[in-house]
């Protein structure tokens, strides 16, 4: 019998790979049924996150991502949490910055002194990878497989940071790169339409969410709008994600906030100019005093601190509607 | 390389002048995947506008082929109504990152904060990675481009400190360690790599895969480039006097492309003086260099 050789391997921690225990927590806990999975930001946030957690979220703060959950989850003061940092921005650092965070693996985000300070005192961890391989891993998770082959991250010195092997190819022969699969406990994900029991519609560019809701044990959907189930069944092909893999649907308008909603909403420059200073600066609790814990709900922060004629002048501002509509 | 179109300006800054040079290198019917914002997206939008009208251009968030709506607010480049206007196709980033696997992309154009004689690129930590270094934001995109593109752009600033004999961290692949099929034994496909590293200073090419210098901006001296670098690079027997930028380069730069200066005002201004050739202009304003300006 011949064995695979591993011709090097990174020496980074990696969420557990179980393709085996995600089917069975599959079996167990995703509801084949049609039911109604309407609830608030804060009983999705209490009810799906827990201390400890593995949590994805797609985009990121400033860029149709699910920055009222995000907001929540900090409010909560949920703890210990592992991120998939790709494609990031400032959501890790508010994460870090709020004593949410432990771990984070990284593809992009901005480090600024919260971070920085975190990782020199220990308090969190960072493993490396890129964003693409991270969305590889959300692919390998999504396709129920144990790891994933991938052509690009070899070579690097990240790849001694993290959970990748360098495998030789026993088909072609040649050298590969294989990295872990990936099945978070939590996706949080915000979306243009969705009906009550999850079916999901994102217009638009994307970077892993129908990946990341497929290899998630539990998927937090919130939406801009709440769309009848008949218009699913009008247009099927429009379905991004389907709902039997959604176990909270949040109706939340302006949930991408400060950030763009492609087709509804500009993002809001100052605000987004502040949240980057912060996190460049170390502004990060004042920023998350403000924006965060002075309110109770997302609902609240936009009458209290965002107002009508902002939010109008920020759907004024998206002037381009070619595609984001069925 | 194409021919600049339009009258010479007599006066414009360091990093307008780098963006230029990289226009000029963009090719019809090629794809390009640039790293959104900042110098790589102002080249390739450049070039197509001027020399290239139907060259390609992807975004790491699966944009294929935009007619974008500028300006861009801030950092909204990608995953944004403005940046992916009029694209033949909205992907993801596993969609993208598939299509450069099999090989549909044909230049990769990059920032760094550091690049070493193989062409390795660090935008990960200054300093020693396991003790003291300060940290920057990661490879995001740039290692997936780096490693599937045929050929590789590198845009970065000609000092001491960028051009290092070993980059602190090698975020993303170059030659790697510069022996023959180095990055092939690394598991990346074959026939990739760096292709030029371009500052506003110099144009770098490679032979054997190691660091040429093949052009110089005719503001400053081989020697000026030179010192400005940590490590002595090859030296191509001929080298070439690059093309300062044209009027029409800078009108559609300034007015169009970069209206708000968020790229383009953070290098040394350059004049032309009284005899006719290029000089730095006193007092000239320098950016941050470690505020994020693109990825």
């Amino acid at each position: 019998m011949k064995t695979l050789e591993i011709l090097a391997e990174g020496r980074g921690d990696y969420l557990k790979v179980d393709p085996d225990g995600f089917r069975e927590w599959v079996r167990d806990h995703k509801n084949r049924a049609l039911v109604p999975k309407l609830m608030s930001e804060k009983e999705a946030v209490e009810k799906l996150v827990q201390d400890g957690d593995y949590i994805v979220y797609e985009c990121n703060y400033l860029q149709r991502g699910p920055s009222a959950l995000i907001r929540e989850v900090i409010r909560q003061g949920k703890k210990d949490l592992w991120v998939g940092a790709k494609f990031t921005w400032v959501s890790a650092a508010l994460l870090v910055g709020a004593g949410c965070a432990s771990k984070l693996d990284v593809g992009f985000f901005l480090f600024g002194p919260v971070v920085e300070q975190a990782v020199r005192e220990g308090r969190v961890k960072a493993y490396e990878y890129s964003n693409v391989v991270m969305t590889n891993r959300l692919m390998a998770g999504a396709m129920g497989l144990p790891f994933l082959p991938v052509r690009s991250f070899g070579g690097t010195d990240g790849f001694n940071y993290s959970g990748a092997k360098l495998i030789t190819d026993p088909y072609a022969g040649e050298p590969i790169t294989i990295v872990p699969a990936l099945n978070p406990d939590v996706a949080l994900i915000h979306v243009h339409q969705a009906d009550v029991y999850g079916n999901a519609r994102i217009f638009g560019t994307g970077i892993s969410h129908t990946e990341a809701a497929l290899a998630s044990r539990k998927v937090i959907v919130s939406t801009e709008e709440i769309i009848d189930t008949e218009e699913i069944r009008r247009d099927p092909g429009r379905t991004t994600i389907p709902y039997y893999v959604v176990d909270a649907v949040v109706h939340l308008p302006f949930g991408a906030y400060p950030g763009e909603m492609q087709g509804r909403y500009a993002s809001d420059i100052p605000h987004v100019i502040e949240v980057v200073g912060a996190t460049l600066r170390g502004f990060v609790e004042q920023y998350l005093q403000k924006w965060v814990h002075s309110v109770s709900s997302h609902a609240e922060m936009l009458e209290k601190l965002v107002g009508e004629q902002n939010l109008e002048g920020l759907k004024a501002r998206a002037t381009i509607k070619d595609g984001y509509a069925p | 390389m194409n021919k600049p179109k339009g009258e010479k300006a007599a006066n414009f800054n360091e990093r307008e002048h780098q963006i230029c040079l990289v226009a000029r290198m963009i090719e019809d019917g090629r794809t390009y995947w640039v790293a959104g914002g900042g110098s790589p997206m102002a080249a390739i939008l450049l070039g197509k506008k001027l020399y290239a009208p139907s060259a390609i251009y992807v975004t790491e968030d699966g944009v294929l082929a935009p007619e974008p709506m500028l300006p861009l607010d801030p950092i909204m480049t990608m995953v944004s109504a403005r940046a992916s206007y009029r694209a033949l196709q909205w992907g993801t980033m596993n969609s993208v990152g598939f299509q450069a696997q099999v090989g549909l992309m044909d230049c990769g154009i990059l920032n760094t904060l550091q690049v070493d004689p193989y062409g390795n690129i660090n935008s990960t930590a200054l300093g020693d990675y396991e003790g003291e270094h300060r940290r920057f934001g990661g490879p995001g995109g740039a290692d997936s481009i780096a490693s599937l593109c045929w050929r590789t752009i590198l845009m970065t600033d000609q000092q001491k400190r960028k051009f290092v004999p070993r980059v602190d961290f090698v975020s993303s692949p170059g030659f790697l360690d510069g022996s023959e099929g180095a990055r092939e034994r690394a598991g990346l496909p074959r026939g990739t790599g760096p292709w030029r590293v371009v500052t506003p200073w110099a144009v770098f090419d490679y032979q054997e895969r190691r660091l040429r210098l093949a052009g110089v901006s005719p503001f400053v001296t081989v020697d000026d480039v030179l010192a400005e670098m940590s490590f002595q690079p090859l030296i191509a027997a001929k080298i070439e006097t690059l093309e300062t930028p044209t009027e029409d380069e800078l009108a559609l730069l300034r007015t169009e492309l970069d209206q708000r200066g968020q790229i383009t005002d953070v290098g040394r201004w350059v004049v032309r003086q009284d005899d006719g050739s290029f000089a730095f202009a006193e007092g000239g304003k320098g950016g941050d260099p470690s505020l994020p300006r693109s990825w």
